[in-house]
């Protein structure tokens, strides 16, 4: 009978027990709360471990990432992924500007824009084939033995799809305008508006988005018949090699913006010198030559952007305080001159201006120990004291201004890009529209206003040029 | 005693009005007022045991679905929306019924489940004369309500034409025949000493005497045997053997999907919601406010706190003390582990209803000498 109480009281105790224990974690107190809510907050990804030393293998199916500023556009990644999921394209700049693309960390010069870099890691294998390849060495799997140029990532969540193609080229609309590739721009954005348009029909054609679409369509087949003569035009010319010669210097000359006197004179001098001359070739040549072109006020955009470009050279000259990769070739030692590149380039990714570039330099050199007097005057030459100052120093150089409007090199000072771009369109429009240096001012201040882009830097620049 | 349908009915006498049509509206008033606390109770309860179970094991519980403006972050607002997300998802869901399943008994045994948590709610006051209609064996109607219950758990067990729904509707109809025994028992304490079935006897009595949880300590034993009985009842854990889901499945509702399930649901939180109300109304005192227990010699309470004891305010005290008692249950789900088979019918026959005996005669003692 005893036995009977005695469980009853141990029940009740037990009970007890195990209510005061759950009621103690009700307070759900932070630290222990073991819910780590997915989507908002991360584990920090760790580093794989597949069974060897971090320096034993070269290859780990991570995620492919691109350095773009080494990048020089040779395609090599493209040719060579089996399963293409690399994209690229590339703006050359027109013959006779002088663009300045930069160097790579590994010295080579640039010499086209990459205006799109993209990697599909939905169709990416992982082999690694692309890396080899690569004279760069600028497209690498992250992590392992990259580790020290890009942390570790191999978790692809995204929400859509369209989050696993990777774009790494995000070429400004000032570097466009720079190459000349406001008609790549436009193809780009009627793509885009294509897609969109269509996202936004969902296969639902409406009667009068129909008629616009034809609208359109129209429109686009006359800019063809506009932009008057094309390649098409050799292609009746049976030799292969005189069609290529042809063909090569009629893109010349176009690019030129010659008129078409001009141009058939160059191409039927390029066909002579190279001795391909035959009765086709000089049929084509003539019909270039009485080409009556009634469309000679329309002002292709590409040759706009020509014509501006080789009027205004965008020359990169070491006097006018502009600092690059190449400026820093003047340090004698090997070992300080590769940190110095190094740093620059991660400052550069960052976006930073010259000064702060230039702080990085200072700060990695210091660390490593190969700060020298040499290196600090060298560097020092370039610190951008003031924007204005600077503006006012270039204002000098720059002898006189020619009727009217000053010289878009000089926005060259305005620091961020985005503003650059958008000042230079400003200008480009302006120049067009044969503005005043004053009107053009305002319209820049105004766009850059608009887009909250404005500060007190910029202002007292455009007070120095006005 | 005034209680709602005899004051429908006296409102709208005043109109010409069809004595039909007077008499299904005295049906159908109470009848959605009833459906309504029963779906908001399950919406809410729902919610609540899943964020105190979430809470007790070191979790977060629901976090994502918002509602209303509420929206992640907050820890107990954060997935406000998630019953109602839940309610919607089970009514769209196909119902299936079996091929060899009796299709007739097992269409309506939920309703008969359902039915009983309804009815037991037409004898259910909120406050005072808040009730749906008012009767003089209040108590015993109750009762004999709740166990309506067994006779459509054991209809769906056998009509599913499945082992585990069969075992699981034997083993419910044991459970609950077992535990009314002591349930009744202790609610015969307060019949016995209040001298009333009615509900509102039994409230007039505490509100002229103290809670009957304090009458005595036969009391106070009382209505621990009566709240983990009627933890049993409810089928909850750790009593949860009918629908032991690492044994069998789901037991009786096995077969069950959608909107009958559904059915099932709102029929459990709806019995705890009456137990909850009952023991509330029985031992704590039901609409009373808790000023009763201030019972100090150098302090008087003031007249005017006494508005905190008028209709509106009883709603408020019977819920709050409704609502301690269903965390207390989910308190016990979340910390125990469910019991053996004999273990339970142990607890129930070796214990309680020999407690249950004895507190029936230690109180009419208890009675005879104070």
């Amino acid at each position: 009978m005893s036995e009977y109480f005695i469980e009853i009281v141990n029940g009740v105790k037990t009970f007890l027990t195990g209510m005061k224990m759950t009621l103690k974690h009700y307070n759900n107190k932070e630290e222990l709360v073991a819910t780590l809510q997915y989507p908002h907050e991360k584990w920090p990804i760790p580093e794989r471990n597949i069974g060897f030393e971090n320096s034993e293998y070269n290859l780990i199916r991570s995620r492919l990432h691109v350095d773009i500023d080494d990048c020089i556009g040779c395609l090599m990644c493209e040719k060579v992924c089996p399963v293409d999921c690399i994209k690229i394209d590339t703006i050359k700049p027109p013959k006779g500007t002088d663009v300045d693309f930069g160097m790579t960390s590994l010295d080579t010069h640039k010499k086209m824009l990459v205006t799109r870099f993209t990697i599909d890691m939905a169709e990416c294998m992982y082999c690694n084939l692309c890396a080899y390849p690569c004279p760069e060495e600028c497209i690498y799997m992250v992590g392992g033995p990259n580790e020290h140029k890009h942390e570790i990532d191999y978790e692809f969540s995204q929400y859509k799809r369209d989050g696993l193609i990777y774009e790494f080229a995000e070429p400004t609309e000032a570097q466009f305008a720079e190459v000349g590739g406001e008609s790549y721009v436009e193809s780009r954005q009627s793509q885009k508006q294509k897609l969109e348009d269509g996202a936004n029909l969902k296969g639902v054609v409406e009667e009068e988005k129909k008629t616009i679409v034809v609208d359109d369509s129209k429109e686009s087949t006359k800019k063809k018949e506009d932009s008057g003569l094309t390649l098409k035009l050799f292609n009746d010319v049976g030799d292969k090699p005189a069609r290529g010669v042809a063909k090569r210097a009629f893109q010349a000359a176009k690019r030129g913006n010659m008129d078409y006197v001009t141009m058939a004179d160059y191409v039927n001098s390029a066909i002579n010198d190279s001795g391909k001359s035959s009765p086709e070739m000089t049929v084509a040549i003539e019909i270039i030559r009485n080409y009556n072109d009634e469309t000679d006020n329309t002002n292709t955009p590409v040759s706009v952007a020509a014509e501006s470009s080789s009027e205004t050279p965008l020359m990169v000259d070491s006097s006018s305080k502009n600092f690059d990769v190449k400026s820093l070739n003047d340090i004698e030692d090997k070992m300080s001159r590769g940190i110095a590149k190094k740093a620059f380039m991660a400052a550069k990714r960052k976006n930073s201006d010259t000064n702060s570039k230039i702080d990085a330099i200072k700060l990695a050199l210091s660390e490593a120990e190969k700060m020298t007097d040499d290196i600090g005057r060298l560097l020092s030459t370039f610190v951008v004291s003031d924007v204005a100052s600077s503006a006012t120093a270039i204002l000098e150089a720059v002898p006189e201004l020619e009727a009217g409007l000053f010289d878009i090199k000089l926005l060259n000072v305005i620091d961020d890009k985005m503003s650059r771009g958008s000042a230079k369109k400003v200008y480009m429009a302006g120049k067009r529209g044969n503005k005043s240096t004053s009107d053009v001012l305002t319209d820049i201040r105004e766009e850059l206003t608009k887009s909250e882009m404005m500060n007190d830097d910029i202002d007292n620049f455009l007070n120095g040029i006005g | 005693m005034t209680s709602i349908v005899k004051s429908i009915i006296d409102s709208f006498q005043s109109f010409p009005i069809d004595p039909f049509l007077l008499a299904v509206l005295a049906i159908l008033i109470p009848g959605i007022i009833i459906f309504l606390i029963m779906a908001v109770n399950a919406l809410i309860a729902v919610y609540f045991e899943r964020k105190v179970s979430a809470f007790m094991q070191d979790r977060l519980g629901p976090m994502e679905v918002g509602i209303f403006g509420f929206k992640g972050g907050k820890k107990f607002w954060g997935g406000i929306g998630q019953t109602f997300a839940d309610a919607i998802k089970l009514l769209a869901k196909e119902d299936i019924i079996p091929n060899d399943a009796d299709k007739f008994l097992m269409v309506l045994a939920p309703f008969i489940i359902f039915t009983g948590a309804f009815l037991t709610f037409i004898g259910l006051p909120m406050s005072d004369s808040l009730v749906i209609s008012n009767f003089n064996i209040g108590i015993f109607y109750i009762i004999a309500m709740s166990s309506v219950g067994v006779i459509g758990i054991i209809l769906a067990g056998w009509s599913s034409n499945n082992k585990w729904s069969l075992y699981g509707a034997m083993r419910a109809a044991a459970q609950m025949i077992s535990y009314e025994i002591p349930i009744a028992l202790s609610l015969i304490l307060v019949v016995l000493v209040s001298g009333h079935l009615d509900i509102y006897g039994i409230v007039q009595w505490q509100s002229e005497n103290r809670w009957f949880i304090l009458h005595s300590p036969f009391a106070a034993l009382g209505f621990v045997i009566y709240f983990v009985s009627v933890v049993a009842e409810t089928n909850r854990t750790p009593f949860d053997i009918p629908e032991a889901e690492s044994e069998l499945v789901a037991g009786w509702m096995t077969e069950y999907s959608g909107f009958r399930w559904a059915l099932f649901f709102l029929s459990e939180y709806a019995n705890m919601l009456i137990v909850a109300f009952v023991a509330s109304i029985v031992f704590l005192g039901g609409w009373l406010s808790p000023l009763q227990l201030i019972d100090l010699p150098f302090f008087d309470i003031p007249d005017s706190w006494m508005f905190l004891d008028g209709t509106i305010f009883g709603i408020f005290w019977l819920f709050i003390k409704a609502v301690i008692l269903i965390f207390c249950m989910m308190w016990f789900r979340w910390t125990f582990p469910r019991l053996r088979v004999d273990q339970l019918m142990y607890v129930c026959w070796k214990i309680f209803i020999p407690f249950a005996l004895a507190n029936v005669i230690l109180i009419s003692i208890w009675e005879l000498i104070f």
